[in-house]
């Protein structure tokens, strides 16, 4: 017989959890430096100059700045709706899609837009890109509610079609093919007119980009709407139990479409306004924030504020990388990932540090 | 012209060979009830061990081992984290994959900047024992002979793999076992099964299996680190999609390695053919090569929707798949 099992902890403190994840946290920046040293790289250094993204002496700190704001804004928007639909237990991995589908609906609208007015322009790429893809996002949600169609592996399939789907816009010269440069031989993607791109305020040097600012009042708006609402609130009963959201007299299916709408339409919001700002389309234009929205949702336990601080600590591990890679050639920026991977690792083993606890099987009997 | 058609065959199996490992590994897998959706990264892994050990000790038999155990270790510790730490499969899963595909570059640009550089797969041994073995005899039937019969040993061993999985399934007791766990595993716990062991041991081995597809990959491509792609270049993702069209069954495993595997080599081949048949082939080259790259995603997206709009449930898809299984809440 086995001598020890597992209880749930009925007490589960977040001062707990934090620390555990803390713990988490250094042990996996532990497992790096013993890489970076194997490779023969001082770790403190190395993370030294991740950390500070490169603003560390350099006249062109605002720079860093922007650039480290370019990965936030879709990281931090994606991660917010994937949490949406995670929270009531919908699995949809399919946020490089839906991103793609949001992009090439903007880029649409973005390229046929010269002479039109700025602000007009950017509303109208937003909304395609919302309506395109929160209607997949509707299909999808459809078919899992009238036929129990697997979720998680439709969205994992429109990944994929997507993504061919834009490489064949890339690399097909042709008259009706508005999205390439029409002076080049080669099919390349062409740049948006000036009232396609994303304005900001000038602050010096810097400049706030909008989408910076409706990122953050997305992130408040979300916090009260799961918060305060009352469509919030059903969210999460379906999420704990469908049955008994149904004995409380809730249409769970309504739920389900009218969530995975938002949640997709949100991911197109993102990819609009990250096209935006890049003033151009390309097949790397999402950046993995599909993927990385999923990692990000998850260390943050779908908690809204949490999701706003990972998003930005993922996003300087990412850009720091990035600015490293220019004094270490040997680490590119896929040493985020690899450090991405190790965290989450360590944290689902905080995470059950901190919610199970192993008792032995005498004491279970007594308790 | 007939060259042209054996080449064709040839290349649907010589190329495609991975796709079989990824997904017979994967079956295993959700047969016992966990949706691992860490194919590419665990591919990845395994790839990159086999071969930097299998180069180094200039032997495929350890190179095989190596890339086994490598990928075996993932599978282990994707169980540690879902079977005894109850963590969510889909994202465990993705992590691997961001995690391996990870690793990958990580070895890769860090070999690619070191004084040795990465090792050379020309003139050694590795690579005289990945050639193809020509059968006696049937490898000289006319046009179907070289296209069947004359691949290296990992086609092979695919092959028996997937048979001898098959037969695990339909024929054992712990096949049945480990059936009755996909399906209902509180049932199979209250009849004496122990889950976790079965769990434990069927998805390491089936990341195993994964592993050598990968290593596979990585002796296709001669073995050279490519910085822009990674060996597995989504072969992962497509061996996942391949389990739903072979609707969970090691058998159809290949048949289904052949379909895909025909659109694959459809991409890369569609000019050759229709050259040879501008006739009756020639309107081959009117169709982008990225609508055959997403076919098998879109013919596992219709399968998926057909198959859950049928009434009646002939599906192979294990019942408990992606949920985690947890005495207490029983």
């Amino acid at each position: 017989m086995r001598k020890y099992h597992l209880v749930r902890r009925a007490d589960a403190k977040i001062q707990r959890t934090l620390i555990y994840y803390g713990i988490g946290l250094l042990v996996s920046l532990g497992i790096g430096a013993i890489l970076l040293a194997a490779l023969g790289i001082n770790p403190f250094e190395y993370y030294g100059r991740m950390l500070t993204i490169g603003l560390v002496g350099n006249r062109y700190g605002y720079k860093s700045i922007e650039g480290l704001l370019k990965i936030l804004v879709p990281l931090l928007i994606t991660s917010l709706a994937l949490s949406l639909s995670f929270k009531m237990r919908f699995w949809n991995i399919g946020g490089e899609g839906e991103f793609l589908i949001g992009a090439i609906a903007a880029a649409i609208v973005a390229f046929n837009s010269s002479g039109m007015p700025n602000f007009v322009t950017v509303v109208l790429m937003c909304l395609a890109a919302m309506l395109s893809s929160g209607i997949i996002g509707v299909a999808i949600a459809a078919l899992k509610v009238k036929f129990n169609t697997n979720e998680t592996l439709m969205t994992l399939m429109i990944n994929y079609i997507m993504l061919y789907v834009i490489r064949y816009l890339g690399d097909t010269k042709a008259d009706w093919n508005f999205f390439l440069r029409e002076d080049s031989e080669r099919p390349i993607f062409g740049s948006f007119p000036d009232s396609a791109i994303m304005s900001g305020i000038p602050l010096g040097k810097f400049k706030l980009l909008w989408s910076v600012i409706i990122a953050i009042l997305l992130t408040v708006i979300i916090y009260i709407y799961l918060k305060f609402t009352k469509q919030g609130y059903e969210i999460s009963v379906v999420g704990d139990s469908s049955a008994t959201a149904k004995y409380a007299g809730m249409n769970v299916g309504k739920i389900v479409l009218r969530t995975m709408f938002i949640s997709s339409a949100l991911i197109g919001l993102a990819a609009a306004l990250t096209v935006s700002s890049a003033g151009t389309i390309s097949d790397t234009i999402t950046n993995d924030v599909g993927w990385t929205g999923i990692i990000v949702a998850w260390l943050s336990k779908l908690n809204v504020p949490a999701v706003f601080v990972t998003s930005i600590l993922i996003s300087i591990l990412q850009y720091g990388c990035q600015a490293a890679a220019t004094q270490y050639p040997a680490i590119d920026v896929n040493f985020a990932d690899l450090l991405q991977g190790i965290i989450l690792f360590s944290v689902l083993v905080a995470d059950f540090a901190a919610n199970f606890r192993i008792v032995k099987k005498e004491e279970a009997k007594n308790a | 012209m007939l060259e042209v058609l054996t080449l064709f065959l040839f290349n649907i199996i010589v190329y495609n060979i991975p796709l079989l490992y990824g997904t017979t590994g994967e079956i295993m897998t959700e047969k016992a009830g966990s949706l691992n959706l860490g194919v590419e990264g665990t591919m990845a892994i395994g790839a990159v061990a086999g071969y930097l050990v299998g180069a180094k000790t200039d032997s495929l038999f350890v190179a095989c081992l190596v890339s086994f155990i490598a990928s075996g270790l993932v599978g282990l510790l994707f169980s540690f984290l879902t079977v005894t730490l109850q963590a969510n499969q889909n994202v465990t899963g993705l992590t691997i994959t961001t995690f391996g595909v990870a690793f990958y570059y990580f070895i890769g640009n860090a070999l690619s900047n070191s004084q040795g550089g990465w090792p050379k797969f020309s003139g050694t041994a590795l690579e005289r024992q990945s050639q193809a073995i020509h059968i006696p005899g049937l490898s000289d039937i006319p046009f179907v002979g070289k296209a069947l019969f004359s691949h290296n040993i990992l086609v092979y061993a695919g092959i028996v793999i997937a048979i001898l999985m098959w037969l695990y399934f339909k024929k054992t007791v712990p096949g049945l076992k480990l059936r009755a766990i996909g399906e209902n595993p509180g049932a199979a716990d209250s009849l004496g099964v122990n889950v976790a062991m079965y769990k434990y041991i069927h998805i390491i081995v089936g990341s195993g299996i994964m592993g050598l597809g990968g290593l596979y990959m990585g002796l296709n491509m001669g073995g050279t680190f490519e910085g822009s792609n990674c060996w597995i270049n989504g072969y992962g993702w497509i061996s996942i999609a391949l389990v739903i069209f072979a609707n969970w069954n090691p058998a159809k495993a290949l048949l289904g390695t052949l379909v895909f595997g025909f659109f694959n080599t459809l991409r890369v081949q569609n000019a050759a053919l229709a050259y040879t048949f501008p006739k009756t082939l020639g309107w081959l080259t009117n169709i982008p090569s990225h609508f055959f790259s997403a076919l098998p995603f879109i013919i596992t997206l219709l399968v998926l929707i057909t198959s859950s709009l049928s009434k009646k449930n002939k599906s192979g898809e294990p019942q408990a798949i992606g949920r985690n299984y947890y005495r207490e809440d029983r």
